[in-house]
């Protein structure tokens, strides 16, 4: 085995073990602290500030098409409730504005 | 089959195709900065954490900077920790040997359908992991489509595919909604979650602006259900 591809094999090795430590540290911390209030209301926070904080600045990159495909997602939410719908649905309108209208 | 994990497998097909059509670019990227195919194939199979696999494929040059990289991708995958802290009440009743075995197959799209689909109905941590096996395929195949038919799919922005996930993850806080006491966490989170990334290198803005919008639901909590 050469330098490259021992270096290549290390990184994933490394990379795999530490994604899996963040992974299984989560969910072991978490059953241990979260009789707390403050810690059982934070935890309860966390899935949608995690999925807001990963999706709004590539919302604000896409720019007009995708604060509009945002308005979309949310009326289409509130009518109908249906994920798969919203989701469909603000592609399509994502697809035809980057074609047609930007 | 247990019901819960087939439920879970086709709760994520929809956006299996996004994932797939992703997975197609990584393999091209792959093809590009002459990875092994063997190589893609490990970090599939053992880290299989779409962002940090591109920063791992990114950062690949003839001179490897191992603790660049690692770190950099560390970094990246560092919200896997809040995801899996946010998973104990599905996981409770549960051994440590199950939490074991299940957190691999955790990714953001089989967590985020398996928080949503928790707050509607009662679910087994089996429907998390048929989502995430069901993720790991389609990535494992789209991954591997890219890098041995490389041309098939150049420009899945075309047909805004890579809008799919924001939409998948737009919609499924939506339905996380509960009342107005969401509000102010949530505007905190979005603002500071664009402030940050215009502010702070690489992905570490995810982790901090969640971090505030969830602590700051602490400090303004007027929800009498944890009082």
């Amino acid at each position: 085995m050469n330098d490259f591809t021992f270096s290549a094999l290390l990184i994933i090795f490394l990379v795999a073990v530490g994604t899996y430590s963040l992974r299984i540290s989560g969910i072991l911390l978490s059953s241990k602290l979260s009789k707390n209030r403050n810690i059982e209301l934070f935890l309860d926070y966390l899935p949608s500030t995690l999925l807001l904080a990963l999706v709004f600045p590539s919302i604000v990159k896409e720019g007009v098409g995708g604060v509009l495909a945002t308005l979309l997602i949310v009326f289409i939410m509130y009518k109908t409730n249906n994920v798969f719908l919203s989701m469909f649905l603000s592609i399509l309108f994502i697809a035809l504005f980057r074609n047609y209208l930007s | 089959m247990d019901n819960n994990f087939r439920n879970g497998f086709l709760a994520n097909l929809p956006i299996g195709v996004s994932v797939f059509a992703y997975g197609a670019v990584l393999g091209v990227l792959c093809i590009q900065k002459d990875i092994e195919f063997y190589q893609l194939a490990l970090m599939n199979i053992f880290i299989f954490a779409g962002s940090s696999q591109f920063v791992i494929v990114d950062m690949w040059s003839t001179s490897l900077d191992i603790i660049g990289v690692t770190v950099a991708a560390l970094l990246v995958n560092l919200r896997y920790f809040l995801v899996t802290a946010s998973l104990n009440t599905l996981f409770l009743g549960t051994t440590k040997t199950q939490k074991f075995k299940f957190m691999h197959f955790v990714t953001d799209e089989s967590w985020a359908i398996t928080m949503q689909r928790l707050k509607q109905e009662e679910i087994t941590p089996m429907f998390l992991l048929g989502g995430g096996v069901c993720i790991f395929s389609v990535w494992f195949l789209g991954t591997s489509m890219g890098y041995f038919l490389g041309d098939f799919i150049q420009s899945p922005e075309k047909y805004g595919l890579d809008f799919a996930f924001i939409a998948i993850f737009l919609a499924l806080v939506i339905s996380m909604y509960k009342g107005k006491e969401n509000i102010i966490p949530w505007l905190i989170t979005i603002v500071s979650a664009i402030a940050f990334e215009q502010l702070i290198d690489g992905k570490i803005y995810i982790v901090l602006a969640a971090i505030l919008g969830a602590l700051s639901a602490v400090i303004f909590s007027k929800d009498k259900r944890y009082e």
